[in-house]
């Protein structure tokens, strides 16, 4: 009896070993069909970052109609006299364009040698006992919010350090004379200037670009600054002959993240760029940025003109970024191309 | 055993959450029990409590002009203890989007500075605005005096004329030494800083700049920039202007800015404590921005209104007014609500708003001017003209 129930225990056992095999086995076949639902899967999450980008496009350009329409190329033209009259309703976009295009572009001019020499520091020489912390201060620099930047820049930074520059560059460049027309008028006292946004800009860009290019260092194989040293090169020929020209593709990569940074910086523009509509190029005057303009203007629009004109601009700010970043990603692959093995003469 | 260990104290864990989530949801609800001295804060209040909707209380969904934001949300805070039963949400998102948000119905009332124009009300059908208080937007400066000021004498207040303010904005009167502005202000000769004056305006689209460009049309016939929310500034063609984003931005760029002008709404002006221009107005008298002179402007302009209870009031002519001033608007609409519980709450509201002695301390206090009694019996007729479904509202 005692042998019978043993046996039909272990029968009931192995019935039940069975079952739970076969369920696991069908749960095994839900998530085994290959890789192609996967792919699949994938595959609709990179549409739908395409897809939104389109939307974003489409509704730019069909919500700008209205201005296309009445402005036409005009509203782009370089002019020494812009005219942004909501009152009569007569737009034109140059002044915005400038300003986006210069502060961004001194700003990364200005950040990027700091950059870079941060990056090599941070990877060829800095002593490891200061790495982690001097990391980790880089890093804490780029999670500042802009608008705290932008009360730093107004109320410390603009009367204190940029209105003292901007005064050294009048007296200095004012009078020269191919760029003096870029150094013109003295900077007002406040400090609220392009100059004042674009080293603010410089600020907010140098730590995406530092973090970037010190990875970029860092991924280089020590393979290479091992045959530079055993060729005699001295640590400053390493950095500059071999591992810069090897990371170059990295660092544009760095590059192209801070100048996507700057060109769409709002806040912290607009509290220090003074926002004045005027045709001056020079760079210590008050300006005006793209996106400053659709942040101060789209709430309180006047009329359909005007809401349709501050759209135009936000669709050309988009097709400025997307030109630029495809500019960009054409010489990373140009550079690129070159293969790590090439000897370098 | 270190597994015992582990159990342990993932049970206290466990435990620690759950203790922690019952206390939270243990909180008494609050029972506000009607007050018979309604508070009044003496100072701008920075975060206004809300009230719990209890069941069967009415939402109502406002928002519009940030110039009465401060006295809206202190008058909404008072009213919270006249009548708890209604809870009303004013959202400070600017007059262009209070006039749009009752125009696609998503704003029960709204706020606003600047008038609808003749297509908003043809669009809008059976909209009416109604003058609550009145403001004044008064030009503000910051002087370096060219010589240092001998202790003990104080330099008076710049004054300035309709014209010489007119000439500033249009960069005809460039420097302060200026034979205009001296003319106008023998307290302060020798003083007078030799340096270019940086004129403020607004960045953004305002009600503000509305009046103040309505008072520039008005004073004089050289100002061509028109009027309205936004214009373009002929200082900043001509290099000396900087923009401000809404009043505190213009307030900071003036007290940032040596040498500088700009123009703020008064509640603003007081409290940061800025230096404000004493205007000479269309009666030829010296007047400061105060609640006389703008009680002075509105009664002025006590039967300007026209049908739809717009008015604009810069420049008036009498002794003690202001001449910049404009009154702010609740807009509503006046036949096509449907929702009468909703309906008779908020003209309730506005009725309590405009007689109430609390609401017009408040209004005070914030450094708004209250509407004059014929006036406000003008609005308030008007207010008793809200229909519900046919119905009269009560």
């Amino acid at each position: 009896m005692y042998l019978q129930n043993l046996s039909n225990l272990r029968k009931i056992m192995k019935i039940s070993t069975t079952k739970k095999n076969d369920v696991l086995k069908k749960i095994r076949q839900l998530f085994n069909h290959g890789d192609r639902p996967w792919n699949g899967l994938i595959i609709i999450m990179s549409v739908i970052v395409l897809v939104l980008m389109l939307a974003i496009g489409y509704m730019l350009w069909q919500q700008s109609a209205l201005s296309r329409v009445k402005f036409g190329w005009g509203f782009l033209v370089p002019t020494n006299n812009p005219t942004w009259d909501p009152y009569n309703d007569i737009f034109q976009a140059w002044p915005f364009i400038y300003g986006t295009l210069m502060t961004s572009f001194v700003a990364l001019l200005l950040a990027l040698p700091i950059s870079l020499g941060i990056a090599i520091f941070l990877a060829e020489l800095c002593p490891a006992w200061l790495r982690t912390p001097l990391n980790w201060l880089i890093e804490l620099l780029a999670a500042i919010p802009s608008v705290i930047y932008g009360l730093w820049g107004i109320f410390i930074f603009l009367p204190k350090v940029v209105a003292p520059i901007g005064d050294a560059l009048f007296t200095a460049f004012a009078a020269v004379p191919v760029i003096g027309p870029f150094f013109a008028g003295p900077i007002p006292q406040s400090g609220a200037s392009r100059l004042a946004a674009s080293l603010i800009l410089a600020i907010m860009i140098i730590p995406t670009i530092a973090a970037v290019s010190r990875d970029v260092f860092q991924a280089i194989p020590d393979s290479q600054r091992e045959a530079a040293l055993a060729l005699g090169s001295t640590e400053w020929e390493t950095i500059w002959q071999v591992l810069l020209p090897y990371g170059l593709s990295g660092i544009l990569g760095a590059i192209i993240l801070g100048l996507g940074r700057a060109l769409g910086e709002t806040m912290a523009v607009t509290m220090v760029i003074g926002n004045s509509i005027n045709g001056s190029i020079s760079i210590l005057k008050p300006g005006y940025t793209m996106a400053s303009i659709i942040a101060n203007e789209f709430a309180e629009a006047t009329s359909e003109l005007h809401t349709s004109s501050l759209v135009e601009i936000g669709l050309i700010l988009f097709i400025i970024t997307l030109l630029l970043n495809m500019l960009a990603r054409f010489l990373v692959w140009s550079v690129a191309r070159k293969t790590p093995s090439e000897a370098r003469a | 055993m270190r597994k015992s260990l582990y159990v342990t104290m993932f049970a206290l864990l466990v435990a620690a959450l759950v203790l922690t989530a019952c206390a939270q949801t243990a909180t008494p609800t609050a029972t506000v029990a009607p007050a018979t001295e309604v508070p009044v804060a003496t100072t701008v209040p920075t975060v206004a409590p809300t009230a719990t909707l209890a069941p069967g209380s009415v939402q109502v969904n406002a928002g519009g002009a940030t110039f009465p934001l401060p006295l809206y949300q202190q008058w909404t805070y008072a009213y919270q203890y006249v009548d708890p039963s209604v809870v009303i949400n004013y959202q400070g998102t600017g007059s262009g989007a209070g006039k749009s948000g009752i125009l696609d119905g998503t704003l029960d009332f709204a706020g606003s500075d600047s008038i609808l124009s003749a297509d908003q009300y043809t669009q809008g059908k059976d909209l009416q605005m109604y003058p609550m208080v009145a403001s004044a937007v008064v030009p503000v400066y910051n002087l370096v005096p060219a010589k240092a000021v001998p202790t003990g004498t104080t330099l008076p207040a710049l004054v300035l004329d309709g014209q010489t303010l007119v000439d500033i904005y249009n960069a005809k009167v460039n420097t302060w030494n200026d034979p205009e502005i001296a003319k106008l202000n023998p307290g302060w000769d020798g003083y007078l800083p030799t340096s270019k004056i940086t004129v403020v305006h607004r960045s953004d689209g305002s009600g503000t700049t509305e009046i103040f460009t309505n008072a520039l049309t008005a004073f004089s016939a050289d100002w061509t920039a028109g009027h309205g929310q936004s214009v373009t500034w002929p200082v900043d063609k001509a290099g000396s202007g900087i923009g401000g984003a809404k009043n505190q931005g213009v307030a900071a760029a003036v007290v940032n800015t040596p040498n500088s002008i700009g123009y703020v709404e008064l509640a603003y002006a007081n409290s940061n404590g800025m230096s404000k221009v004493s205007l000479v107005n269309k009666a030829g008298k010296t007047v400061v921005a105060n609640g006389a002179s703008i009680a002075s402007a509105m009664t002025d302009f006590a039967t300007a209104f026209d049908a739809h209870l717009n008015a604009v009031i810069v420049n008036g002519a009498g002794d003690g007014s202001w001449p910049i001033t404009g009154y702010t608007y609740i807009i509503l609409h006046t036949t096509s609500m449907t929702d009468c519980a909703k309906a008779s709450k908020i003209v309730e509201y506005l009725n309590w708003a405009l007689t109430d002695p609390t609401a017009a301390k408040a209004a005070a206090t914030l450094g708004y001017s209250v509407l004059p009694t014929s006036i406000r019996d003008t609005v308030l007729a008007k207010l008793a003209e809200v229909t519900c479904n046919g119905q009269p509202v009560k």
